[in-house]
């Protein structure tokens, strides 16, 4: 590992979200060798305190890790102004890739007035203004490289540093990582070279690829909630009656959800093959519906609850056609959100 | 609103609900001018996508027309159809789009009549239901 | 009127930013959060069965209480073999979560990635012992692994459901969980040495740890019968209240200029946000648990509070360096507790999850998170849609607090004539362990 002047300056911002994609970057730094050998971070808040102004006299940030979703004036204007900065910028998280969980406000109309506040007074400093949608990262500025997740899997988010921010040199960890992304990707990533602009760090097929449970016949008899009786192990979830978004989404997890009990909710976003996840499902799921009686299948569907919520819960400020943003067009127009 | 006209889609088969929208055509059957008809070969080739992308795309409704159960030239085809319709049905309306906004109807290719009273009152009844509204966040 | 916006707070969760206005010679600080998470907003009319799943956005241990409410709702107890499990991954996240806080403390010192002594001109004295960090990042790891093997992911866990847990641990893992509650507790004993003489005792005594939080009133959590005690500033018992009555109790209140509501006690009404009138306000966390005199009961624990008093003196404690330390003792005794149950008759069972029948319409549930209690009200419509959610979290509860330490450190600071980044530094350092 060469060391010294070749170091990648990098930055990492969170908008509205959580800490945990940072946690996560933090993570790799005792999974792998230290990152410090090869990257400079000139701009890391949570981590290191830095202020804004630390990037002034920085020239170009080589790399700029965005997580968190764009929910207020001050999360777009950070967006602009690290877009501007950086040569490359990688939206981390389902946040900043789809609009994450932040994203359902887009489908929830506000509840009741709460209590009313007091009216701010002027020696009150202001608040950044709520934007009128959640937004994700990409439909604000043009984003390079995308991984998604909530958070994102160690190799994956590994194997985006490796290609991002590294120096060409492909530890063996990246097995796994590439093995699971598609080959474009994958063969930029083994021989040091930038993935196309674009590029996704997950896999190309849908999480059934990966899942570990067995697939029999999908048939649809009746729809069961999840907290009602089904096998924790074994038999896939959708073929027992739940709503697994799997069908839906990108695979490169490895189906860790579903490995322990839980049905998919489709954090790693659509595969590229599918224009809207929702619709996708509709599909999937009429098509197994064991039954050619119109009666019969209406009041099957009367049973499913929170169809917008469970099919885009990550995914409303971009993935969904009726409500989503359009990705803002990048450099080079082959940005496949 | 009183100068709102709604623009509808209109997936039709071409088998049956084609040939009755041709036939109305050919009748002379009095119909409003809001449809624009997209020919499928069959009802159960109409992709939820499709559906949702029209909406996108502004329309203000979508029909999807198809052969009555057991006269499918493809046998099942618009059972298939029959199966989608009510979980889409029930996803546009979590999105804001009204139940009345998108309909599945069985119009043999001997009924012209049916096909022209159908959309008329389609285009009507989204006339009366206006313009779709925006779902938007608040704080 | 000038004001200075101190952005971006190192080890700060919450998106925050101290904002401070000048007028006149006076200093007012205002301590913001900047962006809503709007839990109650995303969270009505999902199905209540996704709930512990939504509010995990707020932190990992909201899992835990959406599912101790959920078997509430279903009027069902969880089997033995899931009640260790959940009670396992709560004990890994507070071990993970002061640790992490912990070693965000000593990144001060030796930070592979910021260049200088960030406590500005202070000279170290001390030397730390060699791979003290990478001993801790390996710990933490190692937390982090229990978390996963116990929740299902390694940070957003998913296996708390309604009931129970998801699934059965597998063979591979009794034995792992076994030496990762081993190697954290050993490492959390020979840390607690460290720590106590060098870091704390030191701080205290140099001063940037010596700085007092302001007197608030407490409110900690009775677990075994779920009551909440009140005590004064002073740590003197005033009352206890059943966890159902705390919104009797306890009013919500906001103000134009943060995005996190405040808890207050109704009984006094709102007042302003001063550090001299504070008896309308509470804190919750580690450090009034440590006051209230909660009985740890690993002795390691108990030998720290022990250490804790015969260094700073008799309990309650409002130093900063207590503030660490309560943190400490929590470490330890999390680590104690996790060799206790990290064993194959505590996590195996015949059972996963007692299933519910259906929902009742209203539940609540309170667990102690690592940050303090947490407590959480959902109410639900004849479908299992959620209407409304109700969260009183530690981030809520200590706003107040938080806001207060970061007016008093600006206006110690102002006092000294400190310049702006050192009294960044000295605020990141007084909000970290709250």
């Amino acid at each position: 590992m060469k060391q010294g002047a070749n170091k990648k300056k990098v930055a990492v911002y969170t908008a509205t979200g959580c800490r945990t994609c940072e946690h996560a970057m933090v993570d790799l730094h005792y999974e792998v060798n230290p990152l410090t050998h090869w990257a400079e971070v000139v701009f890391w808040p949570y981590l290191l305190g830095s202020a804004w102004e630390d990037l002034n006299g920085e020239g170009r940030v080589d790399v700029c890790f965005f997580a968190g979703a764009v929910q207020t004036a001050d999360d777009q204007a950070a967006a602009v102004r690290l877009r501007d900065k950086s040569q490359i910028l990688v939206a981390v998280g389902a946040c900043a890739a789809f609009g994450g969980l932040p994203g359902l406000a887009n489908l929830s109309p506000a509840g009741p007035e709460p209590e009313a506040a007091p009216e701010p007074s002027p020696e009150m400093p202001p608040l950044p203004p709520l934007l009128p949608k959640v937004l994700a990262l990409g439909s604000v500025v043009p984003v390079d490289y995308v991984v998604p997740g909530c958070p994102p899997t160690p190799p994956l988010l590994w194997a985006a540093f490796q290609a991002v921010a590294g120096l060409g040199t492909a530890p063996a960890r990246l097995g796994y990582a590439a093995s699971r992304l598609p080959g474009p990707v994958a063969e930029a990533l083994a021989a040091g070279l930038l993935p196309p602009r674009g590029s996704v760090f997950a896999g190309d097929k849908a999480v059934c690829a990966s899942c570990s449970r067995v697939k029999e016949e999908k048939l649809f008899r009746r729809v069961l909630r999840p907290y009602q009786a089904y096998e924790e192990s074994g038999r896939c979830l959708l073929e027992q009656g739940l709503i697994c978004q799997g069908v839906a989404t990108r695979e490169g997890c490895g189906g860790l959800c579903t490995a322990v009990g839980v049905p998919c909710r489709g954090c790693f976003g659509k595969p590229p093959a599918i224009v809207d996840p929702g619709a996708k499902m509709v599909a999937a799921i009429s098509s197994t519906i064991d039954s050619s009686d119109a009666e019969e299948i209406a009041c099957l569907a009367e049973d499913f609850v929170d169809l917008a919520g469970t099919f885009y819960r990550y995914l409303l400020p971009s993935q969904c056609l009726l409500m989503a943003t359009p990705m803002t067009v990048g450099k080079h127009e082959d940005h496949n959100p | 609103m009183s100068d709102f006209e709604p623009k509808i889609i209109a997936f039709l088969c071409n088998w049956c609900s084609y040939v009755a929208a041709d036939a109305a055509g050919v009748s002379r059957f009095l119909q409003k001018p809001n449809v624009r008809v997209i020919r499928v070969n069959c009802s159960g080739m109409v992709d939820p996508t499709y559906v949702l992308q029209a909406f996108a795309l502004g329309a203000d409704g979508v029909i999807i027309g198809g052969c009555w159960p057991g006269d499918c030239h493809y046998i099942s085809g618009n059972i298939k159809a029959m199966r989608r319709a009510p979980l889409l049905k029930k996803l546009l309306s979590e999105l804001g789009i009204e139940p009345a906004r998108f309909r599945l109807e069985w119009i043999a290719a001997s009924e012209p009549g049916p096909y022209a009273r159908i959309m008329n009152e389609m285009v009507d009844e989204i006339r009366s239901l206006g313009p779709r509204r925006e779902m938007r966040a608040t704080a | 009127m000038k004001t200075i916006t101190l952005e971006c707070l190192r080890g700060l969760e919450a998106p925050a930013r101290v904002a401070i206005r000048r007028q006149n010679g006076r200093c007012q600080a205002y301590l913001q959060t900047t962006s809503p998470r709007p839990l109650a907003q995303l969270c009505r009319r999902r199905p209540v069965e996704e709930l512990p799943r939504l509010v995990t956005l707020l932190s990992p241990a909201h899992h835990l209480a959406a599912a101790l409410a959920l078997d509430r709702l279903g009027e069902v107890t969880p089997p033995e073999m899931a009640q260790n499990m959940r009670e396992g991954l709560r004990l890994a996240l507070t071990y993970r979560r002061h640790l992490r806080k912990l070693y965000f403390l000593l990144l001060a010192w030796e930070n592979p990635w910021a260049n200088g002594d960030s406590l500005g001109s202070r000279r170290r004295s001390h030397t730390f012992p060699p791979r003290l960090m990478d001993d801790a990042w390996r710990h933490l790891s190692l937390a982090q692994e229990a978390v996963a093997i116990l929740g299902g992911r390694f940070d957003h866990p998913v296996t708390a459901v309604a009931g129970g847990v998801s699934r059965f641990l597998k063979e591979e893992h009794y034995a792992r969980l076994a030496v990762i509650a081993g190697a954290c507790r050993d490492f959390a004993l020979s840390f607690s040495d460290f720590l106590a003489s060098q870091v704390f005792l030191w701080g205290r005594e140099e001063g940037w740890l010596a700085a007092e939080l302001p007197p608030l009133p407490s409110l900690t959590l009775s677990t075994p019968e779920e009551q909440f005690v009140r005590r004064d500033g002073r740590g003197q018992e005033q009352e206890r209240f059943t966890a159902a009555a705390l919104w009797e109790k306890v009013g919500r209140h906001q103000e134009p200029w943060t995005y996190e509501d405040f808890a207050y006690f109704r009984e006094q009404g709102w007042q302003h946000l001063e550090p001299t009138s504070v008896d309308h306000l509470f804190a919750v966390g580690p450090l009034p648990r440590l006051n209230s005199g909660t009985p740890a009961s690993a002795p390691a624990a108990v030998g720290e509070v022990e250490r804790l008093c015969s260094v700073l003196g008799p309990l309650p404690r409002r130093e900063l360096a207590a503030a660490y330390w309560a943190l400490l003792v929590d470490l330890l005794q999390a680590a104690e507790s996790m060799v206790e149950l990290y064993t194959p008759e505590k996590l195996t069972g015949p059972t996963l999850r007692h299933i519910p029948a259906g929902w009742g319409r209203e539940a609540q549930a309170v667990v102690e998170s690592p940050a303090g209690w947490l407590f959480i009200q959902v109410r639900v419509d004849e479908r299992g849609l959620i209407e409304d959610l109700q969260l009183l979290d530690p981030a809520t509860a200590n706003n107040a607090l938080c806001c207060l330490v970061a007016q008093q450190v600006v206006a110690a600071a102002a006092a000294a004539n400190l310049g702006w980044q050192d009294t960044k530094k000295r605020l990141e350092l007084s909000l970290l362990p709250l």
